[in-house]
């Protein structure tokens, strides 16, 4: 009977055993690796203890700051990608006339390669791409600029073109959610006098809340860890490293530059700062149900 | 339950055999069936189109000579050619022989470890037949390190029928600074662009560096030692940073295309194929080929107008990419017998008719050359010093230095002097960065 008891504890361990040997082997050992990694430098093709010396060099580099700005820079077109998504999602929601098509036309950007897109859009923004071109032909010569070519502008241009590719996940995601919003909480507001602002604020938003919640969330991962591709396509860093970002920084280090073990200590350094980011979310959230 | 027990160490034996002991030691792979297969990692159609031509057929032709051979030939993009490399490279599986833009964008392989020394595989004649300026951009400790494969004559292509066009003589192309100057400023006059150029990638930062850059120095040694910093030698000290103030002269009089900062290199340079730009930079084989399109009578080539008071003013930069044998190949002597026969008259020649590429050996002859642009370049390697800046400094101080302060010197108003001191803080950060390479780079004395 005890030996039956006791492996009735044992059992449910096994069962989980073969999650946690791929969870390990494909997760915890490479983060592992990386992080005792980043405490090394290889000389000679042998790792060689080099201490906290290759965070000190990552701190003590511009382009790291530059990167952490340009980050910062990311994260802050993420309330206007919200805000549009509502609103567009509001507006279709309505199923305004022809609502089926612009969904479509909407989401289209989501689904299409990040290296075309960036491709695509290095040519209309070039000097004497279609968007100049066009601000020319109506007048605007004032607007032309060379949108990837100035150092003050590029980032700002990366960030337009991520906005306008994200929208569409925001817009379907929140029409998603409107879908299973009980029709009855817009006719009771409407048997009130609400109007479409009103019912926006009142009903729409308290419905999205926990799904806007969900894509600020991927947004903030997304700004961190998705945007390598626009930097590299369009213009790799440039000009004068001003559209380095951590994604790019780590990729310089660690291959181009041939400095992997600082280039794992600035991966590190990006995982202490998403985990930061999600434990501040945890919480603000935790606090927020409290208070509710 | 004991089944059940049976099951689970079953299945966990088979996910840790599967993730750790996937034995795929090279050798056994590449031995297969008693045949060696050679692994290749190349690049070049860029440079050089045909190149993917070339090495297919001379595969073929090896593998027939070699029947226990297998050459596997991979064309590289050339943003993943060293990622991809030092990918491999630190997991000790990959190619047998890999490409490597030359001088220390080669040896910085060899100071990672990542290469083995061609000296060990080929004998003292046989390294004799390769020419001493290509040599030298990948000898260093007393060994060669790896093979030119094929020579890339950097030069100004300008096109005569545009310099004719603007009234000036396109068979006597300018050789003195002030006269490039004139050049340039008659063909504006004429609504000219005078050259094409892209800086959006940055790579136009080493081509230039290495046209005007060593004017005023004497040897190569002497660019090695201002990396290392012997003498207090600085990239403040004017003489070597004048050719700062000849590319801001440039750029501050309209010399370029307007757009050249949302232009990559080969987008800004294809502006002089479409007769859009008057001159630009680029590599012997493409201007040849370029030649062959479009006659001798519109396109010309000529050397860096000199300012400089060194004897590298009148040089001409004839770097070579190489080939290397990497240094975790279990087939070293059978991928030096591979790179010997790319240097055998038969392949010599065809990689000339494929891609227009030079193999940079003494046994090259020039009768085989059928472009001007060819014979012209030839004839410079002959009677002028040779020497490419951008192959004798590091080439992380490239990317992070030259690349990106060539860059901001045409995207705001940045003073030559406040540009040197930029070089020389860079060539700082990249010292700091990299002690390793550093020691390396100081150990070097350059083969002259």
């Amino acid at each position: 009977m005890k030996y039956k008891n006791r492996l009735g504890l044992v059992v449910p361990y096994l069962y989980i055993m073969p999650a946690i040997l791929i969870v390990t082997l494909i997760i915890v050992f490479p983060v592992v690796n990386i992080i005792v990694n980043s405490f090394f430098t290889t000389v000679g093709g042998k790792e060689v203890w080099f201490g906290i010396n290759n965070y000190i060099m990552i701190f003590k580099d511009d382009l790291f700051w530059t990167s952490i700005l340009n980050n910062l820079r990311l994260f802050a077109s993420i309330p206007f990608i919200t805000v549009f998504a509502i609103l567009i999602a509001a507006l279709l929601y309505d199923k305004i006339l022809g609502w089926h098509f612009y969904q479509s036309i909407i989401f289209t950007p989501y689904i299409l390669a990040i290296p075309v897109v960036g491709i695509v859009f290095s040519y209309i923004l070039q000097y004497k791409g279609v968007l100049n071109t066009l601000l020319a032909s109506i007048g605007c010569e004032s607007l032309v600029k060379d949108w990837l070519g100035t150092p003050k502008l590029a980032i700002w241009s990366i960030v337009a073109v991520v906005v306008w590719k994200q929208i569409g996940f925001g817009v379907v995601l929140f029409l998603a959610r409107l879908g299973s919003v009980p029709p009855v909480l817009y006719e009771a507001a409407t048997v009130d006098g609400a109007g479409w602002w009103k019912k926006l604020i009142h009903v729409t938003l308290p419905q999205l809340a926990t799904t806007i919640e969900f894509f600020i969330i991927i947004n903030i991962i997304n700004m961190l860890s998705w945007v390598f591709d626009f930097v590299f396509v369009m213009t790799g860093g440039g000009p004068v490293n001003s559209t380095y970002v951590m994604e790019y920084f780590i990729y310089q280090k660690a291959f181009a530059g041939s400095l992997v073990n600082m280039g794992e200590a600035a991966g590190v350094i990006v995982l202490i700062f998403a985990i930061c980011i999600i434990a501040a979310e945890s919480i603000i959230r935790k606090r927020l149900e409290d208070f509710q | 339950m004991r089944k059940l027990l049976v099951l689970l160490l079953v299945l966990m034996t088979a996910v840790s055999s599967t993730a750790c002991g996937g034995n795929s030691d090279d050798n056994q792979i590449s031995s297969k069936n008693g045949q060696t297969t050679l692994k290749i990692w190349y690049w070049g159609e860029q440079e050089a189109p045909g190149m993917k031509s070339f090495i297919d057929k001379a595969a073929e032709v090896y593998m027939k000579e070699n029947t226990n051979i297998k050459v596997d030939a991979v064309l590289q993009e050339s943003d993943t050619l060293y990622s991809a490399f030092r990918s491999a490279a630190k997991a000790k599986q990959g190619p047998d022989i890999q490409y490597f833009w030359g001088g220390t964008q080669a040896l910085e392989d060899v100071w990672m470890g990542n290469v083995a020394p061609l000296s060990d595989y080929w004998s003292k004649e046989d390294i004799d037949n390769l020419p001493l300026a290509q040599r030298s951009e990948t000898y260093w400790d007393g060994k060669q390190w790896c093979m030119p494969f094929y020579q890339y004559g950097s030069v100004w292509g300008y096109n005569k029928e545009l310099f004719a066009k603007a009234g000036l003589d396109a068979n006597n192309p300018p050789r003195t600074w002030e006269e490039f100057m004139t050049t340039c400023e008659a063909l504006k006059k004429a609504g000219i662009t005078p050259i094409g150029m892209g800086l959006k990638d940055g790579y136009f930062g080493g081509w230039i560096i290495s046209l005007l850059g060593q004017q005023n120095m004497n040897t190569k040694q002497e660019l090695v030692d201002l990396i290392k910093g012997s003498d207090n030698k600085s990239y403040t000290d004017p003489e070597n940073y004048e050719w700062i103030t000849k590319l801001k002269e440039m750029k501050d009089k309209g010399y370029f295309n307007t757009d050249i900062m949302s232009l990559d290199l080969y987008q800004g340079q294809q502006l002089f194929d479409s007769g859009e730009a008057a001159m630009t930079i680029n590599a012997e084989p493409y201007l040849a080929q370029l030649e062959r399109k479009e006659g001798a009578d519109k396109i010309g080539i000529m050397r860096t107008p000199s300012f400089g008071e060194g004897k590298m003013a009148d040089s001409v930069g004839i770097p070579s990419q190489v080939l290397a044998i990497t240094s975790f190949s279990k087939n070293k002597e059978e991928a030096a017998k591979f790179l010997k026969f790319l240097h055998t008259e038969d392949m010599m020649k065809l990689m000339y008719q494929e891609a227009g590429a030079v193999t940079p050996d003494k046994r090259f002859k020039d009768e085989w050359l059928n472009t001007e642009v060819d014979k012209q370049i030839m004839a410079w390697s002959k009677g002028n010093p040779e020497f490419w800046y951008q192959y004798f400094y590091p080439f992380g101080f490239e990317s992070s230095g030259v690349n990106p302060i060539v860059q901001k010197l045409f995207a705001v108003d940045l003073a030559p002097e406040e540009a040197a001191k930029e070089f020389q803080d860079a060539l700082k950060k990249w010292k700091n960065q990299n002690p390793e390479l550093l020691t390396a780079f100081e150990k070097w004395k350059v083969l002259e």
